[in-house]
């Protein structure tokens, strides 16, 4: 029936036939309405670029395998071979084509999960190795090192020992200090490993707001990546791995919180997508640094002096803690008590237009120019506000608007919402 | 994969513009990678930054940590965003030659 090497492709496919995945497949009317909403087909006006479109990718080949008419009159009812053309055509708008940003799933009239269709079309293709060369690349250094940009655990330790003596420094106090392993601390934070690499102020403006809060916190050598690039290729069994890292950290630990560094992915994948991985809800609460740092300006744990920071902010919201993660506006609240001229994009909050870097885009350079010209849309909203800042609490998307920055001239300073607070804060 | 021409020579590149063949970088590569990436000019401490990215990773097969990068040239971290505005991987490392960092960048 189908081409051996493509089999693996439809045993998953089989697996993943569970309600969910059936009924979506089956409910597209074809409408096009979601073609508005798409950043791919705003940008391009190419009817393949429809999120429908993608959708059909995969149902046509549901109705080859599953149907009747499909199997005996495939080209009546739109079934397809699963075969090197499609296999291709697959690889191109499923990978490279979306950025699961789920905006389309918003606003189709009878509500198609197409995001989720898109990755299910993604594990599909892992099973057949057909993920692009890029984001293999990360998803494997991240498997094979314990951090996706294979970081060495002595170069991590020298790195945080570095940035821990600048905070003393600035400080004044040898109490600022960053806790490593730390046997029965409250919480166990985090880190997008870009930041110990390249960029390492996130970590100390974190540093810093957990010592002006007084808080019981720690990192580990061993397990401190926030980002599962799983996720992104749809790979499940390599994202439950990245999972259980984590989760034995904190019980090794033994620590309360697991407090989730600003990454939209990340915040997704550990938070929603998890215990579906390792099959298990957590015995410890998880939150993001943003959630916690909304409690400690509301317990008074932490003081913010908006004069601190005077420049006009604008926010970007990352689809997968937004839309997709439900943390909306605890990102506004905190930037109203720590800069005082805040101006909103148009569209903002669930509604928000992908920056263009999401769904492992950032990591697949087959497709760089593709998200560059997508993300012209993120950066006319960026310039009608008129804002000099972007905050945005992922450092996916952080680098995504520094190129964006650079390509359409904005002229803006690019930071995460750890960093503004942490202007802000008076010790 | 695409070519980039710069001032009339042709260089092969990954679709971020990282050289496909990082053996083929020179002191003049470089020089018209910084200019295309709006790094401008390169003073004598950006070449201080390329030298250490390029040295480390030649030995170590992969880009140094930023910490590394500051202790070697004596640079402090804010000088160099200043140095690179695309920041240490897509600016200083792609100047340097390297190929393209996994992960976020
Ligand atoms: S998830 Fe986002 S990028 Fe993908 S098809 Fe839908 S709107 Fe387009
Ligand atoms: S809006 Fe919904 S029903 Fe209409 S084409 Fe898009 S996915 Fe199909």
């Amino acid at each position: 029936m189908v081409e051996k090497k493509y089999q693996p492709a439809l045993d998953i496919f089989d697996k993943m036939l569970h309600g969910k995945l059936k009924t979506h497949l089956n409910s597209c009317v074809h409408c096009g309405l979601c073609g508005e909403s798409c950043l791919y087909y705003l940008t391009h006006k190419e009817d393949k670029y429809i999120p429908g479109k993608k959708v059909d990718l995969i149902s046509a080949i549901y109705r080859r395998y599953y149907t009747l008419l499909g199997k005996t009159v495939p080209k009546w009812v739109g079934a397809k071979d699963l075969n090197d053309e499609t296999v291709a055509e697959m690889v191109d708008l499923i990978y490279g084509a979306c950025t699961m940003c789920g905006r389309c799933s918003m606003h189709c009239s009878i509500g198609v999960d197409i995001a989720f269709l898109v990755r299910a079309g993604r594990s599909m293709l892992v099973e057949i190795n057909k993920v692009v060369p890029g984001l293999q690349s990360t998803v494997d250094a991240a498997l094979n090192t314990g951090n996706n940009m294979g970081i060495p655990r002595d170069e991590l330790i020298d790195t945080i020992e570095w940035i821990a003596e600048d905070l003393e420094m600035e400080l004044d106090d040898e109490k600022a200090t960053i806790p490593l392993d730390k046997k029965g601390a409250k919480v166990l934070y985090t880190l997008n490993p870009r930041e110990p690499k390249f960029f390492p102020l996130s970590i100390s403006a974190a540093a810093k707001i957990f010592y002006a809060a007084g808080e019981d916190w720690t990192l580990s050598p061993d397990a401190y990546d926030v980002t599962n690039y799983c996720y992104f290729s749809g790979d499940d069994k390599g994202g439950a791995v990245i999972t259980q890292r984590l989760v034995d950290k904190v019980a090794e630990l033994g620590c309360e919180t697991l407090v989730l560094a600003e990454c939209g992915h990340g915040f997704r994948g550990n938070r929603w997508e998890g215990p579906n991985y390792i099959n298990k809800s957590y015995p410890f609460n998880e939150i993001s640094i943003v959630e916690l740092i909304v409690e400690y300006i509301r317990e008074g744990r932490i003081k913010l002096d908006p004069a601190k920071n005077t420049k006009k902010v604008t926010i970007h919201d990352p689809c997968n803690m937004v839309r997709e993660g439900g943390v909306i506006e605890e990102q506004r609240f905190i930037l109203k008590q720590a800069v005082s001229d805040f101006v909103e994009m148009t569209p903002h909050g669930v509604n928000n237009f992908c920056c263009g870097g999401g769904g492992g885009q950032l990591a697949m350079s087959e497709y760089a120019e593709r998200r560059i010209k997508v993300g012209k849309i993120k950066a006319d909203q960026i310039r009608a506000t008129g804002a000099e800042i972007v905050v945005t609490p992922c450092h996916n998307c952080i680098d995504q608007l520094m190129e964006l920055n650079k390509e359409y001239k904005l002229n803006v300073e690019i930071k995460t919402i750890g960093e503004i607070v942490a202007d802000a804060i008076v010790i | 994969m695409g070519t980039i021409v710069l001032d009339g020579k042709e260089f092969e590149v990954d679709g971020d513009g990282f050289l496909t063949s990082p053996e083929i970088w020179n002191e003049e590569t470089a020089s018209l990678v910084a200019k295309e990436d709006g790094t401008g000019e390169l003073n004598e401490k950006h070449w201080a930054v390329i030298n250490c990215i390029r040295e480390y990773w030649l030995e170590k097969d992969m880009a140094p940590m930023v910490r590394i990068i500051c202790k070697t040239t004596g640079i402090r971290l804010k000088e160099l965003y200043e140095l690179f505005p695309m920041g240490p991987a897509k600016g200083a490392c792609k100047i340097a030659g390297l190929p393209k960092p996994d992960g976020c960048v």
